[in-house]
């Protein structure tokens, strides 16, 4: 497949998100303001996996919490798709405090269900489903703080999915585990994106892990945060880190994150 | 990763237990030893004698009924106070912890009425309830039972006793409830009325678990005090008081060890409750 193909097709699908001029400015006790977010302008197609890549404190996560309806923006537009509505259909990833503490595994993957009326045996049976499906089955009764960090991201995944999700955020999940847990979570995200095709918008400040997981990786700018630009990745899955591609495509990215720094 | 837990008791080993063995040993000891070489036992009866009231918890005393049937009223009263406080304290503390408004509607009448001892509230229970029992409640008079011993003036004083606690220990609790878990809860469509069942509730569960258990101790304190009042006649603080009136020290302090064994006992009770109930706590992530 042609990459001008896999842009065009992308281009006809229905729209899941669309930013324009969204700015967020955010005041200190002092009375300082800080420009969180700049004019960012932003369009997200069903079944795309954008990844937002930038320095830690750039506006990318008060991005995603104006998207998750967490936080208001003061100036711009934000639309969701149709059928898009929180509370339904749009699930939320967080770094930390990600699962109830209360609840087992299994427990808090049923959770969503549970809200939704499903019936006990059915919501267990789909929650033994996902477990089984992010590599935790024998973990059902397991309490989080019985799970490694890595684990935990897993069935965090699990319990973002059982309620179907049509578009998932996710905030650095990957963020506090170590590389080579977070190397095995990266793959599995990719797998299950391929499967659903859910629409994934993902914040990280790693680059590698931004090339690695994105059909779409997007450059923010520190200070205020704003796009600075976009880039298409049509690199084959799983993909390879030793490809000149991907070593070229993480070369320009980190020069224009570090150039925004001077 | 998760850190060692100091809060949550751990069940003992034989070593620790010794104390419960060996010292109250030698204090009867030294106690035996005192009272016999005194020898005033309206004053201080030797172990002896009380004990030889304890393993008769049957006998009858004067007209004030037995060690046990005091004691089994003065339990009765409690759990059905503190029944009472418990439900009432855990609803209005989380319903004050999560909505500002009710927060700020209560608080000064929970600030002036908390450090108010519950023993004042009993002569306006009497005068409100008059001595009407629970029974009567349903409308019969007499059943010839324990039951016809749980004046409601006495029920309430104790449900003032168990309120506080439980409240202000659910109020922390609630308010104290991580955001996190609360936009988790609302991502995954949890509605207002199942958010304060299953994300505040069980989040404010240790500490629901603490005002329950400070409660019911208080409880327990409070009805010995409130059954040495005047108006009362029963329960194992009446009987105290009674024997006390008869120069009968043996009973006063036979009473007095079943008064500590019962609180020690319910505050054990209370602590396996707690500790299977919340073995997350103190282990989040």
């Amino acid at each position: 497949m042609a990459p001008s193909e896999t842009r065009h097709q992308q281009r006809e699908k229905p729209i899941a998100l669309e930013l324009r001029g969204v700015s967020k400015t955010f005041r200190s006790d002092t009375g300082a303001e800080v420009r969180a977010l700049d004019r960012v302008n932003l369009v997200v197609r069903e079944g795309e996996f954008v990844t937002l890549v930038g320095a830690t404190g750039c506006g990318k996560t008060t991005l995603l919490n104006l998207i998750a309806e967490l936080d208001t923006a003061e100036e711009g537009y934000l639309d969701l798709g149709d059928g898009l509505r929180f509370g339904d259909n749009i699930a939320h990833v967080f770094q930390h405090y990600t699962l109830f503490p209360w609840r087992t595994a299994i427990s808090n993957v049923s959770f969503g269900l549970q809200m939704r009326r499903v019936s006990r045996a059915d919501r267990r049976a789909r929650a033994t489903e996902l477990l089984a499906r992010v590599g935790l089955a024998g973990f059902e009764n397991a309490y989080p703080h019985e799970l490694s960090g890595g684990m935990r991201q897993r069935a965090a995944i699990a319990q973002a999915l059982a309620i179907e999700p049509k578009l998932l955020l996710m905030d650095e999940p990957f963020g506090a585990v170590d590389d080579s847990t977070r190397t095995e979570l990266q793959q599995m995200l990719t797998d299950l994106w391929q499967e659903n095709q859910t629409t994934i918008i993902f914040v990280t400040h790693n680059i590698d892990e931004a090339i690695v997981l994105g059909s779409r990786v997007v450059v923010f700018s520190e200070r205020p945060g704003k796009i600075v630009c976009e880039f298409e990745i049509d690199l084959p899955r799983p993909r390879d880190r030793m490809t000149e591609e991907f070593t070229k495509l993480f070369m320009r990215i980190r020069t224009t994150l570090s150039g925004q720094l001077d | 990763m998760s850190k060692e837990d100091l809060r949550t008791e751990r069940p003992r080993s034989w070593r620790d237990s010794l104390g419960w063995v060996v010292m109250p040993i030698v204090l009867l000891a030294i106690w035996q030893i005192a009272a016999v070489w005194l020898n005033e036992p309206w004053i201080f009866p030797p172990v002896t004698r009380v004990l030889e009231e304890l393993v008769h918890p049957f006998r009858e005393h004067y007209a004030s009924g037995s060690l046990l049937s005091n004691t089994l009223v003065s339990l009765l009263r409690v759990l059905l106070g503190f029944l009472l406080a418990a439900v009432a304290g855990v609803t209005l503390g989380i319903v004050m912890g999560s909505i500002r408004a009710v927060r700020t509607g209560f608080e000064p009448i929970v600030e002036v009425l908390r450090p108010l001892c519950p023993i004042a509230w009993l002569p306006f229970a009497i005068a409100v309830f008059k001595l009407k029992t629970l029974p009567q409640l349903f409308g019969v008079q007499y059943t010839r039972t324990i039951f016809d011993r749980l004046q409601l003036g006495m029920i309430f004083v104790i449900f003032v006793g168990g309120l506080f606690p439980v409240l202000t220990n659910t109020l922390d609790g609630v308010a104290g409830v991580r955001r996190n878990y609360l936009l988790l809860g609302q991502t995954l469509g949890a509605t207002r009325r199942q958010t304060f069942l299953h994300v505040y509730l069980p989040a404010a569960m240790p500490m629901i678990l603490t005002g329950l258990r400070q409660g019911l101790g208080l409880c327990w304190f409070v009805i010995i005090a409130a059954e040495m009042m005047t108006g009362s006649d029963s329960g194992i603080g009446y009987l105290l008081m009674y024997a006390s009136d008869n120069s009968a020290m043996d009973i006063v302090i036979a009473a007095m060890l079943i008064i500590g064994c019962v609180g020690a006992l319910l505050s054990f009770a209370m602590r396996r409750v707690m500790y299977g109930l919340v073995r997350w706590h103190g282990k989040e992530i």
